[in-house]
């Protein structure tokens, strides 16, 4: 039984930061929009990045490699650059935004200055990081991530159609772009890649070995799928409420106010209080793979495991990014609209990220008998595909839709 | 004379501040839909099951949101003229809502006034959602 | 053949990271040193002042713009083969990394990090 819960806390704290910013403003929309038609997607998306993470955590733990250092190796410097670059890029919007997230829930919840939350949230940030060790950051967000769950008892409190609901996880393509944009967007927003770098670089802060890789497998498939219960759970309430009466999500704490229709002060509470545990963690997260991938680009020391004293490079850059992101923040520009480019751009990138990961993974002369099997191969291959589809349509999409305005 | 031509086509494709009935439609559909959302905000502060600073803020956002697309409305050109009226009732309903919003951020505390709020922009949404089925009878 | 497979140690070696005897991290192998006939490996390369080599030709010339010439010594260092302790997955060295003058860049005593409130 104890061995349960430890396996059960320990999936927990892995989702933190999984559920961010990107997924609660595109879930939230999908939903008002296309009420449940946009299920489908989602579930796509989160075994997207089970099976992204499972490959990149079953890799760091054989091989002792994370994500940009298969990267380098297997692609070489040129390529390897570019997709350092691109993804260094989408890191900087997402932190940004996360952290501007925070200000937002913040400001809903106190009512001081954004301005002044955004500074405030990140210092905060800082202070947990220093204080708590890498497996306590994680599940300081993950469990507080877990007040979200109140969206869930919105939905059975709304009790809507479930018929309705079942159809919208068919796959359906209706032809307007509007509609593909929003297929592409909330897929991205459960594939951020920021996440599996993260995860990545966490199995090897955490030392795993083969040893790890049930726990790998379980994290991956049992953790992002509660994450994606949420997501799913996130667009049916916002479909039951604002579809019927067209409303247009375009702020972040719109996201809570089913929770507050069905509950509320105190729905209200829980889902501000879990969107703050949620995009606080992927602030942790993003700016984490942020450092994490330029430092093993460039073969620094890096980890939280070896201190400021022995990573002082690591540490500066991941001090910088938030403060670019504090910059990007504090500019005026909406966390919202940063989301939306942070979300398609990083499916852009997605390919450069992922194909190394798939090819290594497969390899056997990496992996050895950890090596991709058929289900895991044929998954791996299918989400590259679907992947290259969605880079490609992406930013054609962003363009034809003028940003998700329609 | 070819720059003239070409300068001529570009401003008339662009249409810089001209108002199509599509776009004047997709404003007035913004506004129901901020009164929708609005009235959601109210509701909460009428039944004291809401947090004030939250419908102070969330009244705020949405106040700000209803101004710009009054002014954007206002400061549009049309470019079918017969839609002239339309698009002053929807400037109107702009104001309507971005003052009712108002109302409910100075007070987001007090039921009585999230309640008459919620009344209110319950009206003005109706108000906007005519204007939208006048448009669409009136597009070819 | 004999060829082949060096080609294949060079390719693999490329772009490995660098730990010294103690396991820290200091540096990827930026670039290999080939020296006889038939080549063999003389010894690693490694520092920033290495990547314009690695990119095609168009963007090495900004590249030389940003990180400036070859300095052997500071921006590219020479480890020679006889400094690699093992081959798994990165490249061991047999001393510590001052004593080769790797991982300059990570000294603490370079860093204000040191200052901060929690060390």
């Amino acid at each position: 039984m104890r061995t349960i819960l430890k396996i059960a806390l320990g999936i927990i704290a892995a989702i933190g930061g999984f559920l961010d910013i990107g997924d609660l403003v595109f879930t939230t929309q999908a939903g008002a929009l296309y009420r449940y038609d946009l299920l489908w997607a989602v579930v796509l998306g989160v075994i997207g990045i089970a099976v992204y993470a499972e490959m990149s955590g079953r890799v760091a733990a054989v091989s002792g490699r994370p994500v940009f250092d298969v990267i380098r190796m297997r692609m070489g410097f040129g390529v390897g650059l570019l997709a350092l670059v691109a993804s260094t890029f989408v890191n900087l919007l997402t932190v940004a935004a996360e952290l501007g997230g925070i200000a937002i829930v913040l400001e809903l919840l106190f009512d001081a200055l954004y301005s002044m939350f955004v500074i405030a949230g990140t210092l905060a940030l800082v202070g947990i990081v220093a204080l708590l060790p890498f497996g306590g950051i994680e599940r300081f967000f993950g469990y507080g991530g877990l007040l979200l769950f109140v969206v869930v008892a919105t939905v059975f409190h709304q009790d809507p159609n479930w018929g309705d609901v079942g159809r919208g996880f068919i796959p359906s393509l209706d032809s307007s772009t509007l509609y593909l944009y929003f297929v592409v967007g909330v897929f991205a927003a459960a594939l951020m890649p920021y996440e599996v770098h993260f995860y990545s670089s966490g199995a090897i802060e955490e030392g795993w070995t083969e040893e790890n890789l049930k726990e790998n497998r379980l994290n991956a498939f049992l953790g992002y799928g509660i994450g994606g219960v949420l997501s799913v759970a996130l667009i049916i309430a916002s479909g039951y409420l604002f579809h019927p009466i067209g409303v247009e999500p375009n702020d972040l704490g719109t996201v809570a106010l089913p929770m507050q229709g069905a509950f509320g002060e105190t729905g209200l509470l829980l889902a501000l209080g879990g969107m703050l545990f949620c995009v606080g963690g992927a602030a942790i997260d993003s700016s984490f793979a942020a450092s994490y991938n330029l430092a093993q680009f460039l073969g620094w020391e890096w980890g939280r495991y070896k201190g400021p004293q022995k990573a002082p490079r690591f540490t500066a850059s991941w001090l910088v990014f938030l403060l670019l992101g504090i910059a990007i923040a504090e500019s005026g520009i909406n966390p919202v609209e940063v989301t939306e480019y942070s979300v398609v751009f990083s499916v852009v990138a997605l390919p450069l990220t992922y194909l190394p990961v798939l090819l290594i993974a497969g390899d056997r002369s990496f992996m050895d008998e950890y090596a991709n099997g058929r289900i895991a191969g044929f998954l791996g291959w299918l989400y590259f595909a679907v992947i290259l589809v969605l880079a490609v349509a992406a930013i054609p999409l962003l363009l034809a839709t003028n940003g998700g305005g329609g | 004379m070819a720059t003239v031509i070409i300068a001529a086509l570009t401003l008339a494709a662009s249409g810089c501040g001209d108002l199509s009935n599509d776009e004047l439609n997709r404003g007035v559909e913004s506004l129901s839909a901020l009164a929708g959302q609005g009235q959601l905000v109210a509701s909460g502060v009428a039944r004291d099951a809401t947090k004030a600073t939250y419908a102070r803020v969330m009244a705020k956002t949405l106040g700000e949101q209803a101004d710009h697309e009054a002014e954007k409305l206002a400061d549009a050109t049309l470019e079918e003229a017969e839609t002239g009226d339309q698009r002053r009732a929807a400037v109107a309903v702009a104001g309507e809502i971005s003052s009712l919003l108002s109302e409910l951020q100075t007070y987001p505390g007090d039921e009585r006034h999230g309640a008459l709020v919620q009344k209110h922009l319950e009206e003005a949404q109706e108000k906007a959602d005519a204007i939208v089925a006048q448009l669409s009878g009136d597009a070819p | 053949m004999k060829g082949e497979g060096e080609i294949y140690v060079v390719h693999r070696l490329l772009d490995e990271q660098i730990c010294d005897s103690e396991g820290r991290r200091v540096g990827r192998v930026d670039d290999v040193e080939l020296r006889g006939d038939p080549p063999r490996i003389t010894a690693l390369l490694v520092g920033e002042g290495l990547y314009p080599r690695r990119l095609p030709r168009s963007l090495a010339r900004l590249a030389r713009r940003i990180s400036g010439p070859e300095r052997w010594g500071a921006n590219a260092l020479r480890i020679p083969w006889e400094e690699v302790d093992e081959l798994s997955s990165t490249v061991k060295l047999k001393k510590k990394a001052e004593e080769l003058g790797l991982g300059m860049g990570d000294d603490p005593e370079r860093w204000i990090v040191r200052r901060l409130p929690w060390n």
